[in-house]
């Protein structure tokens, strides 16, 4: 790429960028990856958590206060919580009229016992949502375990167990970004009523 | 949201000739039937690839589209336009991690396509190559380019890989105040003096033909890309967009007494077609291939972000982060 010296910009900002300093400085190296953070909304009192998609993050915390801003930003939520990717298990996805539960077998039980949380995909292209938790010594077990007390009468294609001391929730003083969303009608698009200033240009217009 | 005209490649006569037969026609028959195609399924090579760079290439846009906007932010008429330009201006490049996300799920690092964008191997949306000079040419941009986009987005997102379609659909969601925020700006600038019309009026001069590129080549000189369309990556064609596009929006900017600087357009009352001025698809390919009034800046101001952010990553990095592919 042809470096120039002067980035004579339309934007004073560019303009004052120190093109300098840095123009001449190594190309970007390889950084090792920040990994990525699993993110998990609760929309309304009442709805399942439901998996919105990924951030990352060099740890849970950065993880979650990305989350929050990325996913939360926009439209108010009671709850929102992270995991780290790897810390999530997942059962082999199926199709057409398979039951994920199907693949699903007792692989004994284990010890020391611990809660897991546990999510089912209910239609393909869809996302999945929290169906409760069970307890067990490890994550195939909890999916047995959800197998005898989760699975339901819907076809499950996909299923995901987490443990839930893995997950970054909510506290209290986290929810201070969205005791304010409502107030920022910049946002909404009925801040945008040009109706009336159209109309009142257009007879002017036509007169 | 600045999905569109994304460039393809040409697709080779034997690209799918490695693929397992079977599992290509249980593959195409998932699509037909309207199912969703998700990360762990199995999938062609051509599909993966070609997935990756749309997703990648609207990603992008969404940063770069950023920069012609974002230039107006500290010179935005008064504190209302400013918030909701700072407001606009965020949105896009969270879009940009959304999208990202999605493409990553095909298995190429969100750090790999952000050392493509600034190594100048991926394209983005060719019009954010094209300078803002006054807040006109913005508030042309919120309207008009978001509204372009919004062509192509909606379409993309009946598509068939499960990620993106999701993706869009919150973009989608949250881009509802972007239109209308772009058309208010717009409304102001045509109601007030006749300076502010005068503005608008050279804005719109200027953007028209890099707009009548934004949805690509015309269909009579673009690549082949039927096995695209077949398998739901391309939703429609170059020319359907642009025409839709048109069938929407130029009575809007008539309405405000405006002239668009092309005689010939005109729609066609017996095909439903609108005919004009074929665009010139010369500067198009010389813009895109890095030779627009400001590719070279673009690229020098992604760079020197990333350059000035280092120091921040490396202080925050885990030492014990390990990169695995995110799940959906």
């Amino acid at each position: 790429m042809t470096l120039f010296t002067s980035m004579n910009s339309l934007d004073p900002r560019v303009n004052r960028l120190p093109i300098d300093k840095v123009a001449n400085s190594s190309p970007k190296a390889a950084l090792d990856q920040f990994g990525t953070f699993e993110v998990f909304v609760q929309a309304k009192e009442g709805k399942p958590f439901q998996h919105e998609g990924i951030v990352h993050a060099p740890n849970i915390e950065m993880a979650y206060v990305l989350a929050k801003e990325t996913f939360t930003r926009r439209f108010t939520c009671i709850s929102i919580y992270v995991t780290d990717t790897r810390s999530v298990h997942v059962s082999a996805m199926t199709e057409g009229t398979n039951n994920a539960y199907e693949n699903i077998n007792d692989s004994g039980a284990s010890e020391p016992k611990t809660s897991y949380e546990i999510y089912h995909l209910l239609k393909r292209g869809k996302q999945h949502i929290h169906v409760g938790s069970v307890t067990a010594g490890s994550p195939d077990e909890a999916m047995w375990r959800a197998k005898a007390s989760l699975a339901g009468e819907k076809q499950v294609f996909n299923i995901w167990a987490i443990r839930t001391d893995d997950i970054r929730f909510t506290t209290t003083e986290d929810k201070d970004l969205w005791l304010t969303l409502p107030e920022k009608k910049f946002r909404d698009a009925s801040d945008y009523k040009g109706g009336d200033k159209l109309k009142a240009f257009l007879e002017s217009v036509n007169k | 949201m600045y999905g569109g005209g994304n460039t393809f490649e040409g697709i080779k006569p034997d690209a799918l000739a490695g693929e397992d037969p079977i599992k290509l026609a249980e593959f195409e028959a998932k699509i037909d039937r309207g199912e969703k195609i998700e990360p762990t399924d199995w999938m062609p090579q051509l599909y993966r690839k070609q997935l990756i760079r749309m997703i990648e290439q609207h990603g992008h846009s969404e940063i770069i589209g950023a920069l012609p906007e974002g230039t107006w932010i500290t010179r935005a008429p008064g504190f209302k336009r400013k918030m909701s330009l700072m407001a606009k201006v965020q949105d896009e490049v969270g879009h940009a991690q959304l999208l990202y996300s999605a493409a990553e799920t095909l298995g190429k690092s969100r750090e790999q396509m952000i050392d493509d964008l600034i190594n100048g191997k991926s394209k983005y949306s060719n019009i954010f190559n094209y300078p803002t000079f006054t807040w006109a040419d913005c508030c042309f941009i919120s309207w008009l380019v978001d509204a372009g986009a919004i062509v192509n987005q909606l379409a993309n997102a009946k598509g068939s890989y499960g990620p993106y379609c999701r993706a869009l659909d919150r973009i989608c969601a949250e881009e509802s105040f972007h239109l209308k925020y772009g058309h208010h700006c717009v409304i102001y600038l045509a109601a007030g003096t006749l300076k502010q019309r005068q503005m608008f009026q050279e804005a719109l001069n200027r953007w028209w033909p890099p707009m009548m590129h934004f949805f690509g080549p015309s269909d009579k000189i673009s690549v082949h890309t039927e096995v695209l369309m077949k398998w739901k990556v391309k939703m429609g064609s170059n020319d359907d967009m642009r025409n839709q596009f048109l069938d929407m929006y130029v009575p809007k900017i008539k309405e405000l007494g405006f002239t668009i600087p092309d005689p010939k357009l005109k729609k066609n009352t017996d095909t439903g077609r609108w005919e004009y001025t074929e665009p010139d698809w010369e500067e198009f390919k010389r813009v895109i291939n890095g030779d627009g009034p400001c590719n070279k800046e673009r690229l020098e101001v992604r760079r020197i972000a990333e350059e000035r952010g280092k120091w921040v990553r490396e202080a925050l990095r885990a030492p014990k982060a390990q990169y695995v592919t995110p799940l959906a």
